[in-house]
């Protein structure tokens, strides 16, 4: 009989290499796949705002990492968008608060596209002329999520749940914070984070370890490093919630809301945690709640209305978001609901359920080539594993969610972002 | 893969899915659409979803899916040109990882064939508090159109284009025919959707015989006479219509532009189209996403699509306010260019190269292959392997695509930027 740990290890099947320069290479081979999903992630995000670097204080203005991203495709050869093209690749890249990541998907020349990958994040090329350009892009995506209630109810509600916390900021700044970018800045983040030892290249699909690790030699990243000094300040903000409730207007027909909770941060490999604070939020107004239901059935809220957990280095958040006619009632029965849970406990059938839904998430997720490199390098930023992940889930019990619930989602930590329509809008149901 | 008619207009697709976690079967109903009751269909959808006879409530429904390892089921309504199609399937971990050794593929197959074949029912009609409900999502999904200014503007544009043409039908329906869906209208249009429908089951890694069984017992108590499949339907060419909507507030403005080719005859083949769309606007490697995102940094967004059998061609861009019509003037003057002279090989083979690779991916996904040979089923089209799309891909002259490309005229531009009220312009 197989322990779960060995199931979970047998389900996830991914094997890893720390190379003597510090980068961590994951891979999980698909055999009977075509396609290969490569990850060349950075620990370096949004939040990253101040640090010491051998001994000189930095500070970036807000958008440095998202900046950062969209400049590294640009070398002295030209664009690594063309090259990947050459190849047949498909590339991109994103940045979220804790962290940056470069990736492609192919189908053939795959040592030839893992070249192109980290030749580019390897070899940064910025210019006062390139950075120019990239500002008027870079404008227009922040003008595009201005526009977006869903981002503009989680950037209000993390202002209102933090007063300094570099998360409080847009993770691609403003057009007034990028505009002071300079290339020597964004040199001294390349060379501060995008470090071997900082970072992860995790591969999925029909590669093995040993073709991963060879690109990593191919590119210099096996060598050891020249040693470095870096600390990060970590500043957690405890105290009243800064603002407790923030209303605004934008061009939407019915009104959405967030209510959110502060929580202390998830530490680094704290999978525990994290885990609980996923079930919890689930169990307070996932699909499977009967709050839920009375929320769709009597028409208070959209079926997207849901929980998400968001958490970075220093700050974690919990943000129940919606669109209601009737946002301030639906707040009220969020907050009777986590009272009761708190005070009567969690249902233990329904915890099973949704630990059940997760677990066959979890092996839903290995399936695909792209998704299983996303877990695999989003578990590994976190400090844990894929089969932690798994075997976490399995031993919680719903005393734990129990206890749980006695330190989160708290009154006091609680702050409410409510976006009205602005006047001349069309009203819901014209 | 392996096709057979099980009955007449009743088909059985079988898939290849020994690599993957899970199984999934899927089940479409295409049908001819009608303005008059494409409201109820909407709403149909939502109600199917709720849950059927074996299991009316959402909630119990929900979580017997859950019980099942978190099994997805959907139930969606989508359009091939005049034609919709109602479907409802279910993925879900195989029966080697069930941790206590249930017959999971049965029960997805009871639960999706369910959800077609039995709905729940109320003295021989939906039940009444289940279509209020729905009512109100469909309420707030026409609502929620708005809030995404992106599609609203597509949708606008496509509204202006279409006209009454049975080619734009709304898949959501219409706002104000909401009131007269009743239990009893959701019912006549469930019941003529169930015999006019051509049905095709997709099934992969389940038993195929099995699921054949119970889809064949469930029909056996049905009248059916499935109705013939749509014949395409094109917008004439016209000349440009230039619409503009001022919403306050707005920070980024959406233009969409609508082109046609006007004509039914000599439909482009599929992968003609993608290869001309992957050069156009599909990619990132595109002449629009090059030229006038990166280069001219008029859009964060914009990007081209088509649709073959209604020969209509959508552009849609995210542009700085007060850039609209630099913007419009760049994005035609980059068709014009390749219309002007075909595109030098090395264009062609990197966007080539690009589209051969996703279709090598097609393998690497249940939904995807899925999605592989019902759109060839939906075309008409013979059921080729993506090995052999890939020849055909390879086939692809440069000729060929810039003639594409000039078969295509301007229709409707469509902007929404800040300040009053649509107007012609």
């Amino acid at each position: 009989m197989l322990t779960i740990q060995e199931k979970a290890a047998a389900a996830v099947n991914c094997r890893r290499a720390v190379l003597d320069s510090g980068l961590t290479v994951l891979c999980r081979t698909m055999p009977d796949y075509s396609t290969v999903h490569a990850m060349f992630a950075t620990a370096f995000g949004s939040t990253t705002r101040d640090f010491v670097w051998n001994g000189r204080p930095v500070h970036l203005p807000a958008g440095t990492a998202h900046f950062l991203e969209h400049k590294m495709f640009e070398s002295e050869q030209g664009d690594a968008f063309e090259q990947f093209a050459r190849t047949g690749a498909s590339a991109n890249a994103f940045t979220s608060w804790d962290y940056t990541c470069y990736l492609f998907s192919a189908t053939d020349r795959i040592d030839e596209n893992l070249d192109i990958l980290l030749d580019m994040v390897n070899h940064p090329w910025f210019t006062r002329e390139t950075i120019a350009k990239e500002q008027g892009i870079i404008g227009q995506e922040i003008k595009m999520y201005d526009d977006s209630p869903d981002w503009r109810l989680t950037t209000e509600a993390l202002r209102c749940l933090y007063a300094t916390d570099p998360v409080r900021e847009d993770i691609a700044g403003t057009v007034e914070s990028i505009a002071t970018l300079t290339p020597e800045l964004l040199y001294t983040c390349t060379d501060a984070f995008y470090r071997p030892g900082n970072m992860v290249l995790t591969v999925a699909g029909n590669i093995t370890l040993e073709q991963a690790v060879e690109a990593c030699r191919r590119a210099g990243l096996d060598r050891p490093q020249k040693p470095c000094s870096i600390t990060m300040p970590l500043q957690v903000e405890n105290g009243p919630i800064p603002r407790r409730q923030t209303q605004l207007a934008m061009p939407v027909n019915r009104p959405c809301f967030a209510l959110a909770y502060r929580e202390q941060p998830i530490a680094h490999g704290d999978v525990r945690r994290a885990t609980l604070c996923d079930i919890v939020t689930e169990l307070v107004c996932g699909g499977l709640t009967d709050l839920y239901r009375k929320l769709y059935d009597e028409g208070l809220v959209n079926p997207e209305f849901s929980g998400d957990c968001l958490a970075t280095r220093t700050a974690c958040a919990v943000l129940f978001t919606g669109e209601s006619l009737q946002p301030r009632l639906v707040a009220d029965l969020l907050r009777q609901e986590i009272a009761r849970l708190r005070r009567e406990g969690v249902d233990p059938r329904l915890f099973t359920l949704v630990k059940n839904e997760m677990y066959g998430e979890l092996l839903a997720v290995l399936e695909g080539v792209e998704n299983a490199a996303t877990q695999l390098t989003g578990a590994w930023l976190k400090g844990c594993t894929l089969e932690d992940q798994i075997t976490t889930l399995a031993a919680l019990t719903p005393a734990d969610a129990d206890e749980a619930l006695q330190t989160m989602l708290l009154p006091e930590n609680e702050a409410y972002v409510q976006i009205d329509p602005v006047p001349g809008a069309p009203e819901a149901g014209e | 893969m392996q096709r057979r008619q099980l009955a007449p207009g009743v088909f059985l697709t079988t898939l290849d899915a020994e690599k993957f976690n899970r199984c999934r079967i899927a089940i479409h109903l295409r049908y001819p659409a009608r303005r008059e009751s494409a409201t109820d269909a909407a709403v149909l959808a939502l109600v199917l979803e709720r849950g059927y006879a074996g299991c009316p409530d959402m909630t119990a429904l929900s979580r017997r899916l859950a019980a099942l390892y978190g099994a997805d089921l959907g139930v969606d309504l989508g359009s091939a040109g005049t034609d919709r199609i109602l479907s409802a399937d279910i993925c879900g971990i195989k029966e080697q990882f069930a941790l206590a050794g249930e017959h999971l593929a049965d029960a997805y197959a009871d639960i999706v064939f369910g959800t077609i074949f039995d709905p729940y029912l109320v003295d021989g009609v939906f039940d009444a508090e289940a279509v209020a409900i729905e009512k109100q999502t469909m309420q707030r999904r026409f609502a929620a159109e708005f809030n995404d200014k992106r599609l609203y503007c597509v949708h606008q544009a496509r509204r202006r284009f279409y006209g009454d043409s049975p080619a734009g039908i709304e898949l959501n329906g219409y706002p104000e025919r909401l009131d007269a869906v009743t239990p009893e209208s959701l019912k006549a249009e469930y019941d003529r959707i169930l015999a006019a429908a051509s049905i095709d089951v997709m099934v992969q890694g389940a038993d195929a015989g099995r699921v054949a069984d119970r889809l064949l017992e469930k029909l056996s108590a049905i009248h059916r006479a499935p109705a013939p499949v749509s014949e395409p339907l094109c917008i004439p060419a016209t000349p440009v219509q230039h619409f503009s909507e001022e919403i306050p507030g707005l920070t980024q403005a959406k233009l969409c532009m609508l082109f046609t080719r006007g004509t039914t005859e000599d439909l482009p083949s599929i992968h003609l189209l993608r290869m001309a769309m992957g050069i156009y606007g599909g990619s990132a490697t595109s002449r629009l996403f090059r030229n006038v995102r990166e280069k001219q940094s008029l859009c964060y967004y914009c990007g081209s699509s088509a649709v073959r059998s209604t020969g209509v061609m959508v552009v849609d861009s995210g542009v700085e306010p007060g850039l609209e019509e630099k913007a419009e003037a760049a994005i035609r003057r980059e068709l014009e260019n390749l219309c002007r002279e075909p595109v030098s090989a090395e264009e062609l083979e990197q966007c080539r190269l690009g589209i051969l690779s996703s279709m090598d991916a097609v393998g690497d996904s249940l939904g995807a292959l899925e999605s592989w040979y019902y759109s060839a089923i939906l075309r008409g089209d013979d059921l080729i392997t993506p090995e052999q799309g890939k020849a055909l891909t390879r086939a692809v002259t440069a000729e060929q695509v810039q003639q594409l490309l000039q078969s295509y005229h301007l229709s409707v531009c469509y902007a929404v930027t800040a300040g009053k009220e649509a107007a012609p312009c």
